[in-house]
């Protein structure tokens, strides 16, 4: 497993990097520069923690996912599950993006101390993430929101570790899920394993933090109150208004990283939560573990949660979604690979032949 | 010691220090101005003097540079003051044009100029021949053997500058200006003359008009020299070789020659006044032998003077041996007994046979770690550097650093994670950053830096600084001002507010200096590593001539000045070996405070050699580092 | 009642890192020397030492001549030195099979060892080769000792007294105590002969 200047000169000077934060924070050489990240001093460990928790670097994702999702059915286009529901809270939430699931499951935890903290990512100035531990069911509020600039969230992870924290719960993108894993998978066999409950969020990609420029450019003098992307269009909602951006001009603020990234829903989380296309206030929720299966379980027998059936053709679409992001990502993939980025996948492995294929018939 | 130089005891044997025989030989002379700038081997000269000054009824002054102190003491001279002038082999360098001029136009009252040598750079960066000065600026020059000679040498330079009317250089080296041996003391004048009244019609100019007596004082000196007792030959009258040698070479010749039982078969011809050559006293020598190895520390000087006596000399059949080449002896590097023996058993197949020593063979031996320099303790450039570091990283944006020479020239090694990327000599950092702070017109676009210490500020950079701001180039000059010439020994600067003789004297303000220039300037604490990483990284992002200030106290001067705070690891919350996967502190930051407890396999601190800066403390990640009492840092 | 030479030159190295008080023994033992009629050279290798280099003195001591300062290789007589691991780092170069060498036990960690890169060795280990390169090896705790006395400071001083008590070196106690007095006054005078003492009888016991 190499080390710190292997991490920089393969993923922080290649562009690979999706901004998970697990490399930050717990190695003091590393630092970040607003969504930058810079190894300050040279490392001259062989061995290293960060390579070994980065998601950009090779994994047996295969074994990882037999380690901890060992009974769920397989599923090439949605990752690992047990079944798909649509829910909504019961009661809104303040600040609820969509159906507010993520924020009561929450609650939920926190109420049933099925965890010691939670490790949520909120916003002051609703652009600006700012990941942070929550043990009080008041913080839920502050995390209330989708967060569309990408946050270092799992930087928070030593912090926890110094508290003593060892049941803790996560609310993560992707990366951040595959990361959390990676950890235990490649954790030195004399530390004390983490005990988590990961909830994934569906993500296809995350903003750069020159966004928020752009954002204080073009809206000058005023206070962002939310960012979303309702139905079509993404929507700044500001004290003096709300202007709609059309989607292909945030795409350009794409983190480059997230274009490496071929997970859309999470596939390694105990419970996986994103937006209901097909109807405004609800949200689509994979169980892919008995504990996620549990915790909704929980949520929904407090009434917090209202749990439904899941319609064909929208889990049709939903996969279809997933397919699509893989398979433009592996193209992206290969052509790193070509111009001299280390792999950090096998491209000729079977699965990514299937994705292939999938999405050949997709098309047709 | 200061007594020793003062004691009024004409005849009493005392083990003196090389600098301190100097010192006592300029006192003997009865000298009344002394100037220089801190330089090692000869730092200890001026210091003293400037200790005893007020005593010994003299002016002595560490001058902003080595061409101030030279031009300082031609204008004591002037006035028929004896003066005595103290630089290293670079501040040599430093003053060439005022050297040759002042060759030119001769001196008044005695001037004896004392060169340093530092073979082998043991504290330098560089090892110059200062000797080649002498030849090229027609000065008269004597070269000691030993302490006692350093002394007399220095005492006789101020009679034979008078009878020349020319500035005379005394060359000695580390060896001599550091050893000590016995020096017998000679007396103290009673009375020293008054500066003359300097007539209208006086003059001390510099023109070619006086290139011809310039010339003929040569030609004095070289008469004078032919039978100087500096000079004198031991030895068979038909030896198999003669030895010429100077300065350290006499007593490693001696030694080596009576090791290899060689006494018989080889002369040795000591020559202590190396330039201009007594050459008559040498062709007698060396008519007797077919054989001439010439030892002497750094260049072949003597050898190639040698040799061009020996071509002029027709009669002369001589084999001429020695550093040219490096044939006979090593090309460069210093002196020691073991190569001038060596040499001189191999050139006659002689062996030696010294006492009985062990061979480890190199798997049994003991692994020894190396002993590296790094910053004390506390030191303001270890927290300089480390941020500069950072900031250039984090800036992505492969700054440029130019560097310059004090204690911060270490910043260029591990203590300063390899900072900068070049170096010359004093005041060439912001120069170089200047130049390529130009290149932005033709697309370069690195970030480029230049750094420079307080002292150096005032010694060489003033003129670079204004030929930046005069041209706007793209750069960023960052000053460290740790209040201290420290590398030399904590000598006052223009700065500091004190002088040489220990009085107040008005310090001045670089910040005001620099804006006076019209720069802008901004001034911050090294010790405080975020506020100023963010400082620099705006700066970098500017474009023309900034200056930065980096001021916090060199940590050896705080240490003197307040009861320091105690500062030790909570290893509870040390996170040990899981510190990224070890140990930022003590790998990172690097100060010989920050030691690791092999046993709890946690950081520690050394209690002993920790100063209190808190540096350590705002960096640990963990937040693990506490302190608490004492003064306040800075 | 004096002490005779007994080899000409006696050449000893005293060493250790910079900022123990290396050159102010040295001078002081050389000073005592020269009080006594002796040719005596003392060579000093320093300049960056306070940032943590090692220090080397070679003091050359004869009845007959004038030495150069440098002691040639191998040609140490006695070795005093402030660090185990500059003690045999000198040895390894001076050192020959009639010398005494005479060492303090405390490490003084250098950079490379305190970032975890290099590993220090055990005093077990220079030991060993020390005797193998030399005639005898003492061994003294003289930081420790200085402590106890009240200043570990004065460990330079200590060491003094050691070297003075030798058979081989033409001092007597009365002889250094005459230097120090002349050197240094009221509590300081106090200390440094309180530890010299210790040091001198360490040898003698």
């Amino acid at each position: 497993m190499p080390g710190g200047m292997d991490l920089k000169n393969e993923v922080f000077q290649s562009s690979t990097c999706a901004l998970c934060g697990a490399c930050l924070d717990w190695c003091p050489y590393i630092a970040n520069m607003e969504d930058h990240l810079v190894m300050r001093f040279d490392c001259n460990v062989g061995e290293g923690r960060c390579y070994a928790v980065c998601p950009r670097t090779y994994a047996d994702w295969q074994a990882i996912g037999d380690r901890y999702l060992p009974d769920t059915p397989r599923n090439i286009e949605i990752g690992p599950y047990f079944n798909v529901f649509r829910v909504k809270a019961a009661a809104g939430i303040k600040g609820q993006q969509d159906g507010g699931t993520v924020s009561n499951l929450v609650k939920t935890i926190m109420e049933d101390e099925l965890a010691q903290a939670v490790l949520l990512t909120g916003s002051e100035d609703h652009v600006t993430p700012e990941p942070f531990l929550a043990v009080d069911i008041d913080d839920i509020e502050k995390a209330a929101g989708s967060r569309f600039l990408a946050s270092p969230g799992l930087r928070k992870i030593i912090e926890a570790q110094a508290n003593k924290v060892q049941k803790l719960a996560v609310v993560g993108r992707p990366c951040q899920i595959q990361a959390l894993r990676k950890m235990d998978f490649n954790r030195r066999p004399d530390k004390p394993p983490l005990d988590l409950i990961t909830i994934g969020l569906f993500c296809m990609w995350s903003l750069g933090w020159d966004f928020n420029e752009y954002l204080q450019k073009n809206f000058p003098g005023e206070k962002i109150l939310s960012l979303g992307i309702p139905q079509h269009g993404f929507v700044v909602k500001t004290d003096k208004g709300e202007h709609i951006l059309p989607l292909d001009e945030v795409k350009k603020f794409n983190k480059a990283g997230c274009g490496y990234c071929l997970d859309m829903t999470s596939e390694l989380a105990d419970i996986s939560v994103g937006a209901f296309e097909a109807e405004k206030g609800w949200n689509t929720v994979i169980v892919r573990s008995g504990k996620g299966q549990e915790l909704l379980d929980k949520a929904v027998e407090k009434d917090y949660l209202i749990c439904a059936d899941y319609p064909e053709e929208e889990l049709n679409r939903l996969k279809g979604a997933s397919i699509g992001k893989k398979n433009r990502n592996l193209n992206n993939i290969q052509a790193a690979f070509d111009k001299g980025v280390k792999p950090f996948i096998d491209l000729n492995s079977e699965m990514y032949a299937q994705v292939r294929k999938l999405a050949e018939g997709m098309v047709k | 010691m200061e007594w020793m130089i003062t004691a009024d005891e004409p005849g009493r044997t005392y083990l003196m220090q090389g600098n301190e025989a100097i010192a006592r030989g300029a006192l003997e002379a009865g000298i009344r101005f002394a100037a220089a700038y801190p330089g090692s081997p000869s730092s200890e000269i001026l210091a003293m003097l400037g200790h005893v000054a007020e005593k010994m009824d003299l002016y002595a002054e560490w001058s902003t540079n080595e061409t101030c102190a030279l031009e300082a003491c031609l204008g004591a001279s002037f006035a028929r003051v004896r003066s005595l002038c103290i630089m290293k082999q670079n501040g040599l360098l430093v003053v060439g044009d005022a050297l040759h001029s002042a060759s030119l136009s001769g001196v008044k009252g005695g001037l004896v100029l004392v060169v340093a040598d530092d073979p082998s750079a043991h504290s330098s960066t560089n090892e110059f021949d200062s000797r080649h000065q002498a030849r090229s600026a027609g000065l008269p020059m004597l070269e000691p053997a030993n302490m006692q000679e350093a002394k007399d040498m220095v005492k006789w330079g101020y009679e034979l500058s008078e009878q020349l009317q020319q500035l005379v250089m005394v060359r000695t080296v580390t060896r001599i200006n550091h050893g000590r041996s016995s020096v017998s003391l000679g007396e103290l004048p009673k009375e020293k003359p008054d500066p003359v009244t300097i007539g209208e019609w006086d003059r001390m100019v510099a023109i070619n008009w006086f290139k011809d007596a310039q010339i003929a004082k040569i030609d004095q000196a070289k008469s004078i020299f032919e039978t100087s007792p500096f000079n004198e030959y031991k030895g068979p009258e038909e030896p198999d070789m003669i030895i010429v040698t100077c300065g350290t070479g006499w007593l490693y010749s001696s030694e080596a020659v009576e090791a290899l039982g060689l006494r018989d078969r080889i002369g040795i011809l000591k020559i202590g006044t190396t330039y201009p050559l007594p050459e008559d006293f040498i062709v007698k020598h060396l008519l007797k032998t077919k054989k001439v190895l010439v030892i002497e520390e750094v260049d072949p000087f003597l050898e190639q003077n040698i040799a061009g006596i020996i071509a002029y000399h027709p009669e002369l059949q001589v084999e001429l041996l020695g550093r040219y080449g490096g044939k006979a002896m090593p090309r460069n590097g210093e002196l020691n007994p073991d190569i001038v023996r060596n040499t001189l058993a191999r050139l006659t197949g002689t062996a030696f046979t010294g006492p009985e020593t062990a061979v480890i063979p190199p798997e049994e031996a003991v692994a020894l770690p190396a002993r590296e320099l790094t910053f004390c303790a506390g030191c303001p450039h270890r927290a300089s550097f480390f941020l500069l570091k950072q900031t250039l990283r984090i800036q992505e944006g492969q700054g440029v650093v130019m560097g310059d020479i004090g204690c911060y020239t270490m910043g260029g090694q591990r203590a300063g994670h390899y900072l900068y990327n070049f170096l010359c000599c004093m005041g060439g950092g912001i120069n170089a950053a200047e130049g390529m702070g130009q290149l932005t017109r033709f697309g370069f676009k690195q970030p480029v830096l230049a750094l420079a210490g307080d002292s150096t500020f005032f010694h060489s950079c003033l003129p670079g600084l204004v030929n930046a701001k005069y041209h706007d180039s793209n750069m960023l000059f960052v000053v460290l001002d740790n209040s201290a010439t420290a590398m030399t020994g904590f000598q006052p600067h223009p700065g500091i507010g004190q002088t040489a003789m220990g009085k107040a004297a008005e310090p001045i303000s670089i910040k005001k200096v620099a804006e006076a220039i019209g720069c802008p300037v901004t001034v911050a604490d090294p010790f405080d590593i975020s506020g100023t990483t963010s400082k620099v990284y705006d700066l970098l992002k500017q474009p023309g001539l900034k200056v930065l200030i980096l001021k916090q106290e060199c940590a050896t001067l705080v240490v003197r000045k307040r009861e320091k705070p105690r500062v030790w690891v909570d290893q509870e919350l040390c996170r040990g070996d899981d510190c990224g996967c070890g140990r930022f502190c003590s790998r990172i930051w690097g100060c010989p405070g920050n030691i690791w407890d092999y046993e709890a396999g946690k950081a520690k601190i050394d209690e002993v050699v920790c100063v209190g800066c808190g540096v350590c403390i705002s960096l640990c990640p963990a937040g693990a580092i506490k302190m608490e009492g004492g003064g306040a840092c800075g | 009642m004096g002490k005779e030479l007994v080899k000409d030159p006696l050449n000893i190295i005293i060493c250790g890192v910079g900022g123990q008080g290396n050159i102010l023994a040295t001078e002081l033992l050389a000073s005592a020397l020269v009080e006594k009629g002796y040719f005596t050279t003392v060579g000093e290798t320093y300049g960056a030492s306070q940032r943590g280099g090692s220090v080397m003195s070679h003091v050359r001591i004869s009845a007959a001549n004038e030495y150069g300062v440098l002691i040639p290789l191998g040609q140490a007589d006695i070795i005093v030195s402030f660090e185990p691991t500059d003690t045999l780092r000198v040895a390894r170069d001076y050192a020959n099979k009639s010398t005494l060498i005479l060492t303090d036990s405390r490490p003084n960690y250098p950079l490379g060892v305190l970032i975890g890169e290099a590993v220090y060795p055990s005093m077990e280990a220079i030991e060993t080769e020390l005797k193998k390169l030399s005639r005898e090896v003492m061994i003294i705790e003289a930081t420790r000792m200085a402590v106890e006395a009240g200043n570990s400071q004065a460990t330079n001083i200590l060491l003094m007294g050691s070297l003075t008590a030798l058979p081989q070196v033409p001092l007597t106690a009365e002889d250094y105590d005459k230097v120090m007095e002349q050197r240094f006054k009221g509590e300081a005078l106090e200390l440094n002969r309180k530890v010299f003492k210790i040091g001198y009888e360490h040898i003698n016991r």
